[in-house]
């Protein structure tokens, strides 16, 4: 067995320990003998996400964000939206996550359109909303709970109809104000937990992967892993978030 | 405004006075409550002093130790924030306790590293003659937002100092960019090409965008990071020629390096009093902040191969079979600690200690940023690895994943224990502690060997 992974915007959308999601993707594959590949496709790439098993977009400095919504609109949101509605696995984060909605609006007012892939749309708050949070993902999601860091100013909001990763726990999620987190439809994964979340979530990453081995397998279960390392992250900040 | 002044001068340094029969720092207290009576006061009381001020990601306070050597050697009357409080809060402590009631400082000359945070409302205050800008890299995101956040603060606190001579990075697009559209004097400062072999692009790169025009830039070589001869084909910003530039690395071991350095057109041989390629640039950039602050290139490289070392900066410890502190606290400067390791030759003992409290950056997502497989890579000649900090467990999630083998990864939160392991040891101990990691296990190794407090 084999996954593709693609690192979309790879080399711009990295900021903050994203690398570690990647990392943790692979071993855990590695270590039940599944083959993994990741490979970047960078803005102005011609390169075609199709043939990918599972897609992740990272977080970005706002700076960068901007050149990629161009990059986004331009050629590549057809071709994304195409690989969510077939069902193809998509893990966004932070910026990434925001990019997916139909646009951004800055603190000054400014609306810069994103990809449109789902209907949400994101606006600049008046404070930063950071700090470890604690999340309960939906039953369609696995039901168990999250821990995170978020670190975001913008807001966003689902339009009706669109089901949220979780609900928050301890900390803002989506917006601070109707308790969402995130964002899930058909395999896409969206959440404001940006850099590692799936380390110390390691029941997380499992899920993720999994949708993406039922799709091109059949597999229906992984096989277990020692967890203690990952068991103990996990724990060890969820006492503190009481 | 003349009352105001002496009061907040006043109630600073009782404050101090009272800090320190606690047996406490009292480094940036006194000065929160001297501004809240005179927020104006750091304006009044650095005006006749000639200020070096040092700021950037990584290298701030080495590079501010080597320039306090040059002005030490050179006989002249200064000051400084030694203990490493760099908000307007710890300098404003800093000026008062060296100024008399009257506001009247006693020093001609102070050299003060800067919070990047900090450097809007402190510049302006301040006035520098001299600013050194080391580098700019990704660090603490809860604390200073993205980068490009943190290098428009610089830039704003530039523009309100246009008299300053700057001395930036050559290498750094983030900063020697930030001359442009300003009208002050500059002195570049760097490493040339061919001085240290090229390294390949890094898997992660904070300035590889360029600032002009958003295109990916090139490299003619890399020295680390995004450090080195970039270019951008599209608008042609490229890497300004440094005035201090090192053109040859002679020799480096685990005690220093010897370096050849093109000096304004002089060709000197320098040596600089502690190892690692990023002590390197920091020499550089000490070398024309000293020149920049009218002293002679002679004085700069005395002071290069007589300085001590800073406060959890390789500080050594005689410790079991000794012991050297290197504080870490992103992913760049993290690396870099790992690539001096790699390059010593006996076996060694390592104490990681990630804490996550606000000196350190409640975010400890940089830990993945950050290139552990290359340590992994070393396994066979670590002894022992201990993990410590309020984070311990994450940290040893990190090293499992860069391929350590998790059973053999102690964890060990007790500062005193980790010092009584420490003795144990006998080959030479490693820490590599973020930043009030470093002040915890400092403080435990100070208990039990002796040794300065840390404002001292």
């Amino acid at each position: 067995m084999e996954l593709k992974i693609c690192h979309l915007y790879g080399d711009v959308l990295n900021l903050y320990g994203d690398r570690g999601n990647i990392i943790t993707m692979k071993k855990r594959l590695e270590w039940r003998g599944i083959d993994c590949t990741v490979e970047k496709i960078n803005p102005a790439q011609s390169a075609s996400i199709a043939g990918f098993d599972l897609i992740f977009i990272g977080g970005g400095m706002e700076f960068d964000t901007r050149l990629i919504a161009d990059d986004l609109r331009a050629d590549r949101a057809a071709e994304l939206k195409a690989a969510v509605e077939d069902g193809v696995s998509l893990l966004a984060i932070c910026s990434g996550y925001q990019l997916l909605g139909s646009y951004c609006q800055d603190d000054k007012g400014v609306k810069t359109p994103m990809a449109g892939l789902v209907d949400m749309y994101t606006v600049c708050g008046s404070e930063r909303m950071t700090g470890n949070y604690k999340f309960a993902l939906g039953e369609k999601s696995g039901g168990f709970e999250v821990v995170g860091f978020e670190n975001h100013q913008g807001k966003t909001w689902l339009a009706s109809g669109l089901e949220p990763l979780g609900k928050v726990i301890c900390g803002h999620g989506n917006n601070g104000e109707d308790g969402g987190e995130g964002l899930r439809y058909k395999n896409l994964f969206g959440t404001y937990s940006y850099g590692p979340i799936l380390p110390k979530n390691a029941k997380l990453c499992d899920y993720i992967l999994l949708t993406a081995l039922e799709r091109k397998y059949g597999l229906r279960e992984l096989q277990a892993l020692d967890d203690t390392a990952e068991n103990e992250a996990f724990t060890a900040i969820n006492a503190r978030l009481g | 405004m003349k009352l105001k002044v002496v009061l907040a001068i006043i109630v600073c340094k009782a404050l101090r006075l009272v800090s320190r029969l606690l047996h406490r720092g009292g480094t940036a207290m006194p000065g929160r409550y001297a501004l809240k009576i005179c927020p104006q006061l750091l304006s009044v009381l650095a005006k006749n002093v000639k200020t070096v001020v040092i700021t950037g990601t990584n290298g701030k306070t080495t590079c501010s130790r080597m320039v306090e050597e040059a002005f030490a050697r050179d006989g002249k009357r200064f000051f400084s924030n030694r203990s490493g409080a760099n908000l307007i809060s710890g300098i404003t402590t800093e000026f008062v306790i060296n100024s008399t009631l009257n506001g009247k400082n006693r020093c001609d000359y102070a050299v003060i590293e800067c919070d990047e945070a900090a450097s809007v409302r402190v510049f302006a205050q301040m006035q520098p003659s001299v600013i050194v800008v080391t580098n700019l890299f990704r660090d603490q995101l809860d604390r200073f937002g993205d980068l490009a956040h943190t290098r428009d603060s610089i830039k704003t606190a530039i523009k309100s100092v246009p008299t300053a001579t700057l001395c930036l990075n050559a290498d750094c697009s983030l900063t020697s960019s930030l001359a442009d559209e300003v009208p002050n004097k500059v002195l570049y400062f760097g490493m040339n090409k061919g001085a240290a072999p090229s390294k390949g692009k890094s898997e992660i790169s904070d300035g590889g965008i360029c600032v002009r025009c958003g295109h990916e830039y090139r490299y003619e070589y890399i020295n680390f990071g995004h450090l080195g001869g970039f270019y951008c084909p599209e608008c042609g910003h490229s890497r300004p020629e440094a005035d201090f530039a090192v053109v040859d690395i002679a020799q480096q071991s685990t005690e220093g390096s010897s370096i050849v350095m093109d000096m304004q057109g002089e060709r000197r041989m320098v040596s600089v009093n502690l190892p690692a390629m990023y002590n390197i640039y920091n020499a550089a950039a000490a070398c024309a902040a000293v020149c920049a602050a009218g002293m002679s290139k002679d004085t700069a490289v005395q002071a290069l191969s007589g300085f001590k070392c800073g406060f959890g900066r390789m500080e050594q410890f005689d410790i079991g079979a000794g012991a050297r502190m290197m504080l870490v606290k992103n992913p760049t400067g993290c690396n870099l600690v790992m690539e001096f390791l790699g390059n010593v030759k006996e076996r060694f003992s390592l104490v990681i200690s990630l804490n996550d409290r606000t000196g350190d950056g409640k975010d400890i997502s940089w830990i993945w940023d950050t290139d552990f497989e290359q340590l992994a890579a070393l396994s066979g000649r670590i002894k022992n690895l201990i993990v410590s900090g309020d984070r311990a467990e994450e940290m040893r999630l990190r090293l499992k994943y860069a391929g350590f083998d998790e059973n053999a990864l102690v964890i060990e939160r007790d500062c005193e224990k980790l010092v009584d392991r420490m003795a144990e040891e006998d080959c030479p101990v490693f820490i590599m502690p973020t930043y009030s990691a470093m002040l915890d296990i400092r403080q435990a190794i100070v208990k039990r060997c002796g040794g300065s407090d840390f404002w001292e």
